[in-house]
Formats: C-alpha cells, structure tokens, sequence
C-alpha cells in the first residue's frame, strides 16, 4: 500500500494511508499515515458503526490537512473494543502462502526476504 | 500520555516474524511531498482499498490463481463508483475475513461516510470513481509498472486532489 501511496503522491496528489501496520507502512517512506489499531478487515471501525467510522475518516482527512512535513504520522487515539483473541482478525481459511509454509517451513526465510522460489 | 499505535497488536506469531523482518530490510529513500493546495471544503476526495473489492457486475479478483501459487496475488485492480454499497460488491483478499466489509462496506472502504462529508461541507466532494486492488502482492512489479499508472490517469480525469488509502 506505502508503495502506491508513493506513486500517488509523486504523481501530485496529496495522500495520507490510514495503516494499522504502520510501521511497516512507515518502513517505505509514505508521505503521510495515520496510524490505526484497529483488527484487518475493519480498518474504520466495527459495520453499522457509523458514527466511530466517521470518527476514524475525519481524524484521518484532519490529520492529512495538519500535516506540513513528508514523513508525518500521527497516532490516532481509537482503541478497539475487543482483545486481540476476541476480534476475529484472522480470514475463515488460513491465507495460501501460510498453508504453503506449513507444509514447506524451509520457505520461511524466503517469505522474510520477500525472495519468492522460481 | 498519547496513544501509540501497536503495530503488531492484531498478528499472528508467524506473521509478526515475517513483518518484522520486513521492516527490518526496508530501505530509507526521499519521500514524495505534495503539499494541500487548497482548502478540504475545496478538495475532490478519492478512497482506495487494498481489500481486492470488486463490483459484483466486474471480473472478480483472481483468489485461485494465489491458491495455486501462493507467492503470487493479482496484481489488477478495480473501479468502484462513489455511490457502491456492500450490497454491489464481492471481497476477494483472502489475508483477511470479509464478511464484516460484505455487511458493511464502510468498515473496509468508507463511501457512504465520504458522501456524508461531502454534505456537511467538510471536503468538496467524493470522487466519481474510487479503486481497490488486493494487499500482500509479494512480488509489486506488475501493479506498480500496469495498475498504478492506470489508477493515477484514473484520478487525474476526475481531477481528484485528495487519495485516501486504505489498507485492508
């Protein structure tokens, strides 16, 4: 997403990513993030939750008009209602690249270095 | 104190492995800056997803393609109009669950917040079109040298000032 976001930006519009991996985000050089600790698959909060979703979009856009400097974050203050074990973060079937590992654990460090096997 | 976002809060072990080491190999390089030109109230705002959403009506998202070769993930992507709900789309990221996005779209991909906006004034408007395409594209060439180019001509033609990007 950092990496889009890049393009983006150099193509000159102004962007802010709303992460909740923000330092990886981070670690490619965005323009502007705002961080998020909120579960995937609910970046803007839980649905039908219209005004914590609000919430979270506006927070975002004033954060990106705040913003005066290229590599700006800015934690957002949310905190998600479930623990970590509670909030169902993961997909109904583990990813095919986890699958793969399980079966070919050798691979791991290829996944690390982002060094896909020919 | 303020809040410090936790980065690996919601990972698994074996992801926090992977992206750590990820982070950890990352290279600094110049940031793009392009400073806000105007006023929000003033501004055209575009969203984009990387949750693989994709209209019912439009080619899916090829999820069986990453299941024959998981260190590969389409590298397409899709338009959205503004005015999409859950109820005209499919999610096709299979790092994530989708079915709270297929109960509520705005959960994943805010359109219905953004048109919200758009009547109270606090931006100008939402773009026509909006753009999703899938995360955890292991190898980004294809995306990046074919699908972003096309994105940006995308939103240069609705004279978008403002992106938003939203990861799944």
């Amino acid at each position: 997403m950092g990496l889009v976001q890049r393009e983006i930006e150099a193509a000159g519009m102004t962007t802010i990513a709303l992460s909740n991996i923000p330092d990886l985000t981070a670690s490619v050089c965005v323009p502007r993030l705002a961080a998020i600790e909120y579960p995937f698959g609910r970046t803007l909060g839980m649905p039908n939750d219209k005004e914590g979703q609000m919430a979270v979009l506006r927070a975002t856009l004033q954060a990106l008009v705040e913003m005066d400097t290229p590599g700006s974050v800015q934690h957002l203050p949310f905190e998600w209602s479930e623990p970590p074990k509670k909030a169902r973060a993961h997909p109904p079937e583990p990813p095919p690249i986890a699958q793969h590992l399980r079966k070919h654990p050798w691979h791991l460090p290829n996944l690390m270095a982002r060094n896909v096997p020919k | 104190m303020n809040k410090q976002v936790d980065s690996f809060r919601f990972l698994d072990y074996l992801t926090k492995q992977v992206v750590k080491a990820w982070i950890d190999r990352a290279v600094p390089q110049a940031i793009p800056w392009m400073p806000l030109s105007k006023p929000l109230a003033d501004c055209t705002v575009a969203l984009i997803s990387s949750g693989g959403i994709a209209l019912k009506t439009d080619r899916p998202f090829d999820q069986e393609g990453e299941r024959q070769n998981p260190w590969w993930g389409d590298p397409s992507y899709r338009v959205l109009p503004r005015t999409a709900t859950a109820h005209d789309v499919g999610v096709y990221h299979l790092h994530i669950d989708p079915s709270f996005a297929l109960q509520d779209l705005n959960c994943l991909l805010p359109l219905q917040r953004l048109l919200e906006l758009e009547e109270a004034k606090v931006i100008g408007r939402s773009a026509l079109h909006h753009y999703s395409f899938m995360g955890y594209i292991l190898e980004p060439k294809t995306l990046l040298d074919e699908s972003v180019p096309a994105i940006i001509r995308h939103l240069r033609d609705d004279q978008v000032d403002v992106v938003v990007l939203v990861p799944a």
